[in-house]
């Protein structure tokens, strides 16, 4: 037979490039708090996760350093350089136990080292601290209040937003997630069809949604982090606490966010706002099933807790004028107005004391109105247009279809987090949400088609104009 | 010695390395493999007991359904049929002809009973007055025990009608005069087989229904 | 299950019997007929090898489609439900129709030559495997013209949203076509087994001892035990998926007694020791390339085969690795993270000793050895995101991210796909006769170690910045257009360097002036180099009679004492069984079972629901019939006579 063989020599440049090209390749991440980054943690749960990736991930360069770095060395070392080294017969070894032995041993000691952060994360992120455990509090240098004040926010996904229910303050809203930033968060999590992830990067990594089951994750924010800036040069700098965490409660988190930041900038200009998504694929619209959580301080956290309450609470719903009644001042009724048109009525104030029989059409001067004329109109149309029969407002309830909508004007997004909740973002969402979410339930779900009142709102200018209005108004 | 059929041509068992006929070998890693099966419907069955047990908040009794004299007697007559079909692989393995096909006829006829007893059972759980079980429900509800009595004892009577099926073959074709000792090893086969299937039964009945008795 | 009955009567009477119902094709039969009724391990191999590169290239270009949605924020290449279909149509089609089935190939072809067989144990049911795998990718592909279109359900199909609840188009048929490929290529994976597991056990050469077996036949008796161990927890996930979908059973129906965490378990009791399935063959394959492109050994022979076994064991146990975020408790998830970190020690013992068997070698480059080094260092970085995944707190974070996506793309191209290409570019002398174009292999594997790097390497960066897997769209401000916009060129670039592979391999076999091969052109090491290439039609002419491990080199350098030795001619020649049609008849039979049952039901003039078995009753009894014909026509033959030298 012949003993003529191929050589084919060491490929010197091309390794050069490869490593070359990984060097680069690891060294251009250098901004890494980007919006939904887990490599920025702000919490003590993702800072656990990110600490033990970041052990694993030294483990690993060494490891791959020390291999990779042996292989090439044997390549190097051991090639052969010409024809004649080709074909020569090396020794036949066929192993060495004790090298293979101690190479096992050294790689289980490594994972020993993995192992144990490992473990400690594993209960870290299952169970939220015993309050009276005080060293472990310590260790993690967590104040006993802050566990014992803990909230509770139950998480339903659906396809394709989420719903959060607060059950200690009987709220319900949706796909923005409002807490206090020193206490810890307790979610349960459940799901109403298929399994969907909560995904908080920055706050606590993900836990699945399972049908027929109740999850559990927890998180709890770092205020200290949460004040952290980053400036253009990459410097940390310490942020004031309102505009760190502006108050949700009276729209200053909104226009904060507005006001300095493009919704296309890559990295967040206000602390306290944090991204989410699903990450379960859990159908064609998978992909537009965000959510955002907005830290707070507790006050303001408070002040939103009320201020949603009484919006949800039904007993604080304008009643009918009755012409039975006194009324007092700053009393709240709601009353027929033909000038918005037929069978309409809208809301009155008192702005004095009012006696039996005084209704704003027949003594003006004692009421004002409460809110714009489009307010008004938009909110008939929500009811003709038939979109109460999916979004609720002022009322609690989880059976709805679609996302509730109570306190709407505060929201900072819009569409599961989709775009901006701003006038042109709505504008479009409501002429055409298709175009934006395509194949959202809103413009699909069942019964909806092409003679339902939604779908004809693209060229009707007055109509939507009203819904923005009444929309952005609810605050 | 590497080609089976190169030896079998010279009327010889083909010599393998192990000295096992090759087709043992199949019929032994079929067999393993048929374990993961039912071990996975086993399981599914076993993991939903416990859910099944109640519905709609009501504790439900499928002991109610159940008919255990008739499954007592189709289990001794399949674990009985075990012995007729040893008795055939020892009597092709002699080259008596006539035994062989007696002791396959009457494989075949309990095998036979057997499936008879589990499509009365089967029909009679369906209709059974007030304590209707469906694939979907149990007396109207809907209910899981169904779903996994049903797919684990039907894939078992699946298994039990291939193998009739298999043995009415070896009957037919021991009329057809061809069939000699040098067939015992594929009977063997499907003794195995046939086995197998019974002793996944022994595993099944008090898994499935006697457990239901006790615990 | 199809027994073969191997019955023998001398060979002129067997073909008066068959002759009327479907002619035996003789000896001589060439064309179009031998491939359909061939049951030449040889061929059956490389009908394996060229389905699954058409298919490797159908993926391919669901891959350039999903990566081409990707390329910035908001694109509108695909819309959102067909985005959904590509990726579980490219999932599902590589992991089934492209890795498993090249691996097969590569099983088909050598492992009788590696341990000195003339064939596998049952060449009839082998050519059945083939059949079932064949229909089993046409079913799959067949869902694009139906209502529903392709599933979009992702390649692991997680319950509920197969349930016809949560069907996002009405009557939507794609899971069920899903389901039903799915079992036709399981039914073809276990046929396919059983039969390399007999063959292995059973019909090695005399002298060839389990501890003188190759890597590679090693490696494929521990894949196949995984295969016949594996696939019934997926085989019965799926029947209880269809009695759901069809039958309205509740096994994953939440709202009436099911748990959908069930589905989980039992797809990855399966799917993890799919993953050892996919990678071990590649691994097999590497531990054949680096001997002999060092012309030494390989390190620690005993340790690889038993590294890969307990691999094989293991992965039986860290299933819900997987499940890490579902909810399992503490114990569990700790468990198993701990189970999961020791599986990465037999698999870094395979590293260390293919560094080992380099060591002290006379290392040549060429492209088999090129691929087989790339395996080593994407693997490398694969099996060390493995070990991040393992951990808990990390696994949170990654989860569903494109973390992911990269850790299981470097598993599974920079592993598996680089094995097997190596593994082309080594065996493809052997299979066709001629030598590769050297240069053309090198820059194939330039364009695929680039592309390939720049397409998943920062998809780990990706993830870690937060986009989900699965995702058709992102929205801008995220930062991932750049990366993503980098991810697509690179996939680009390895599309272009795996088409220019698959052509340089589909040419190899009609390019004749591509410089001959001869009996072996590398100096390699293991049995099937003794041979003539193309290997001839009966693999060996005499028998021969093994004596030590690698006995191609042992011939050549070994001491005269480890020379094999033949078994004398045998007077009746060597013995050949016929081609056969009724494998090929039993699968379409099962073909038109599958699409019988597949469009059984149907909804009348009056609404109600009928159902209709006459076309699937009439698949199962054409495949009856086929195997009640092939075990009643034996396996038959005819006689070659080799001349000593001819083999």
């Amino acid at each position: 037979m012949t003993k003529q063989i191929h050589l084919s020599k060491f490929p010197q440049r091309f390794t050069v490039f490869i490593y070359g090209f990984l060097l680069i390749l690891l060294g251009s991440c250098s901004r890494i708090d980007h919006k939904q980054s887990a490599l920025d943690p702000k919490g003590l749960v993702s800072q656990n996760q990110y600490d033990v990736f970041m052990l694993s991930v030294w483990i690993t360069i060494f490891l791959f350093c020390a291999v990779g770095g042996c292989l090439l060395f044997v390549l190097w070392r051991f090639r052969a350089k010409s024809k004649e080294e080709a074909m020569e017969v090396p020794e036949q070894m066929h192993g060495n136990s004790k090298i293979e032995t101690t190479l096992i041993l050294a790689s289980a000691i490594i994972l020993v080292i993995l192992a144990v952060p490992t473990l400690q994360g594993v209960v870290l992120m299952n169970r939220v601290p015993d309050p009276n455990d005080q060293a472990t509090l310590d260790k993690l240098e967590l104040d006993r209040s802050q566990i014992e004040d803990a909230i509770t926010v139950n998480v339903t996904g659906k396809r394709f937003f989420w719903v959060f229910e607060y059950p200690q303050y009987g709220i319900v809203t949706a796909n923005e997630l409002v807490f206090p930033a020193s206490k810890a968060v307790r979610v349960n999590l459940r799901t109403e069809d298929v399994i969907h992830s909560f995904w908080l990067p920055k706050l606590a990594g993900k836990m699945d949604l399972m049908p027929g089951q109740e999850n559990f994750m927890w998180f709890i924010a770092d205020e200290k982090k949460i004040r952290t800036g980053i400036d253009k040069d990459g410097n940390p700098y310490e942020v004031d606490i309102p505009t760190a965490m502006p108050s949700v409660f009276d729209g200053k988190m909104r226009q904060a966010i507005f006001a300095k930041q493009a919704f296309t900038d890559e990295f967040e200009a206000v602390g306290g706002l944090f991204y989410g998504q699903c990450a379960e694929y859990c159908g064609n619209s998978h992909a537009y099933m965000s959510f955002r959580a907005l830290a707070q301080t507790d006050k303001d956290f408070d002040e939103w807790v009320l201020k949603f309450r009484n919006a949800q609470n039904p007993n604080l719903q304008p009643s009918a004028y009755s012409s039975q009644n006194n009324y007092d001042k700053g009393d709240v009724v709601t009353f027929s107005d033909k000038k918005l048109g037929d069978d309409m009525s809208r809301d009155f104030r008192a702005v004095q004391a009012v006696t039996k029989g005084q209704n704003p059409e027949t003594k003006p001067d004692a009421w004002e109105k409460v809110h714009s004329d489009d307010f008004e109109k938009g909110k008939a149309l929500f009811s003709s247009l038939q979109c109460v029969q999916c979004h609720a407002i002022n009322r609690t309830g989880l059976g709805a279809k679609g996302p509730n909508l109570t306190l709407f004007g505060l929201r900072t997004s819009l569409a599961a987090g989709w775009m901006r909740n701003d006038e042109t973002s709505l504008d479009k969402w409501l002429r055409n949400s298709n175009d934006i979410k395509f194949g959202n339930l809103m413009w699909n779900g069942e019964g909806i088609d092409d003679r339902h009142p939604l779908r004809q709102l693209e060229d009707d200018d007055e109509k939507v104009s009203q819904l923005v209005t009444y929309l952005l108004d609810l605050k | 010695m590497s080609d089976a059929a190169a030896h079998a041509l010279d009327h010889h068992e083909p010599v393998t390395s192990t000295g096992i006929p090759n087709k043992k070998v199949l019929m032994w890693a079929f067999l393993g493999s048929d374990c993961m099966f039912f071990g996975t419907l086993i399981s599914t069955h076993l993991i939903y007991r416990k859910i099944s047990a109640t519905v709609g908040g009501n504790f439900l009794d499928i002991r109610d359904v159940f008919d255990i004299e008739l499954t007592s007697f189709s289990t001794f007559i399949l674990l009985a049929s075990s012995l007729f079909m040893a008795l055939a692989v020892s009597a092709i393995h002699k080259g008596n002809l006539t035994s062989t096909r007696w002791m396959l006829f009457g494989t075949i006829i309990f095998g036979a009973i057997f499936l008879a007893c589990q499509v009365y059972e089967f029909t009679h759980f369906v209709y059974a007055p007030g304590n209707e079980l469906t694939l979907s429900s149990y007396r109207g509800e809907p209910h899981v025990f169904g779903s996994t009595f049903y797919v684990l004892t039907g894939t078992h009577g699946t298994h039990v009608a291939i193998g009739v099926f298999w043995l009415i073959g070896w009957l037919v074709y021991s009329f057809t005069g061809k069939m000699s000792t040098s067939d015992a090893m594929d009977v063997e086969c499907c003794g195995l087989y046939w086995h197998f299937v019974d002793i996944v039964w022994i595993i099944i009945f008090p898994v499935v229904y006697l457990m239901e008795y006790a615990f | 299950m199809a027994i073969e009955s191997l019955k023998y009567a001398s060979p002129d009477t067997e073909t008066k019997i068959e002759a009327k119902v479907f002619p035996r094709p003789s000896q001589h039969t060439a064309g179009i007929v031998d491939w359909l009724t061939t049951i030449d391990h040889k061929k059956i191999g490389l009908m394996y090898g060229m389905a699954a590169l058409f298919f490797l290239l159908v993926g391919g270009i669901e891959a350039l489609l999903i990566r081409s949605q990707l390329w910035s924020h908001n694109m509108e290449v695909l819309t959102n439900r067909e985005y959904n279909q590509m990726f579980t149509m490219h999932g599902t089609t590589m992991v089934f129709l492209v890795i498993m089935p090249l691996s097969a190939a590569f099983f088909n072809y050598l492992m009788p030559l590696q341990i000195g067989a003339r064939d596998v144990a049952f060449p009839r049911m082998n050519a059945l495997s083939l059949w079932c795998f064949v229909s089993g990718g046409i079913i799959l592909n067949l869902s694009w013209f139906f209502t529903g279109g392709s599933p979009a359900i992702g390649w692991f199909g997680y319950a509920p949203l197969t349930d016809t609840r949560f069907a996002e188009v009405l009557g939507d048929m794609g899971p069920d076509f899903w389901i039903f490929s799915l079992q036709m290529l399981g039914l073809a994976s276990l046929l396919a087994s059983f039969n390399f597991i007999t063959t292995i056990i059973n019909m090695r050469a005399p002298g060839m001892t389990m501890m003188r077996m190759p890597v590679f036949t090693w490696m494929t008796l521990i894949v196949s035990f995984l295969i016949i161990l594996a696939f019934p927890a997926i085989t019965i996930a799926l029947v209880e998926l269809m009695f759901d979908r069809t039958y309205g059973t509740n096994f994953y129906d939440f709202l009436e007694g099911g748990k959908p965490h069930l589905w989980q378990h039992l797809f990855w009791i399966f799917g993890h020791p799919e993953v050892y399935i996919l990678i071990l063959p590649a691994m097999g394959i590497v531990s054949e390339v680096i001997p002999v492109f060092s012309r030494k050994p390989l390190f620690g022979y005993g340790l690889v085969i038993f590294s890969g076994a307990i691999i094989g064991f293991m992965g039986f146990a860290v299933w819900s690795h997987h499940m890490f975020t579902t909810g399992m408790g503490v114990v569990a998830t700790s468990a198993f993270s701990i189970l999961t970190m020791l599986i990465a020690i037999p698999t870094g013992v395979k590293i260390f000793n293919w560094i080992g068997t380099m060591w002290d070698g006379r290392i040549r480059f060429d492209t088999p050895m090129l691929f087989a080094l790339g395996f080593i260092t994407m693997f490398m970085i694969g099996g060390f995101t493995g070990i991040m995944h393992s951990s808990v707190p990390i696994d949170a974070q990654h989860q569903d991210s494109y973390f992911v996506v990269a850790h299981f793309h470097y598993v599974l191209i920079g592993g598996a796909l680089f094995g097997l290409f190596c593994g082309f570019y080594f065996w493809l002398p052997k299979m066709t006769g001629r030598m590769l174009n050297e240069k053309l292999g090198k820059l194939v594997f330039t364009l695929m170690f680039i592309g390939f790097n720049l397409t998943f390497f920062p998809m780990h960066y990706l993830g870690m910045i937060g986009q989900p897997r699965r995702t058709h769209s992102y929205n801008e401000g995220h930062g991932f257009e750049t990366w993503n916009q980098i991810a697509t060129i690179g996939s680009f670039i390895l599309g272009i360097g795996i088409a220019i592979g698959v052509y340089q391999f589909v040419s190899a076999f009609f390019n004749k002036r591509l410089k001959p091969a001869g009996k072996n052109p590398w100096d390699a090491r293991t049995l099937e180099w003794t041979l003539s290439s193309p290997v001839k039609e009966y693999n060996f002419a005499r028998n021969p009679i093994i004596k030590a491990r690698d006995q191609a080199w042992e011939n050549n350098y070994g001491p005269k004492e480890n020379h094999s030795q033949k078994e004398p001619l045998d007077d009746h020649g060597v013995h050949m069984p016929d081609r056969s049609w009724y494998p090929l008849l039993t699968a379409i039979g099962l073909f038109v079972m599958v699409i019988g049952m597949l469009f059984h039901a149907s909804i009348d003039a009056s609404g109600e629901l009928v159902r209709n078995y006459t076309v699937a009753i009439a698949g199962g009894v054409v495949s009856t019939v086929g195997i009640i014909m092939w075990s009643l026509e034996g396996p038959a033959g005819y006689h070659l006579f080799p001349k000593e030298k001819e083999e």
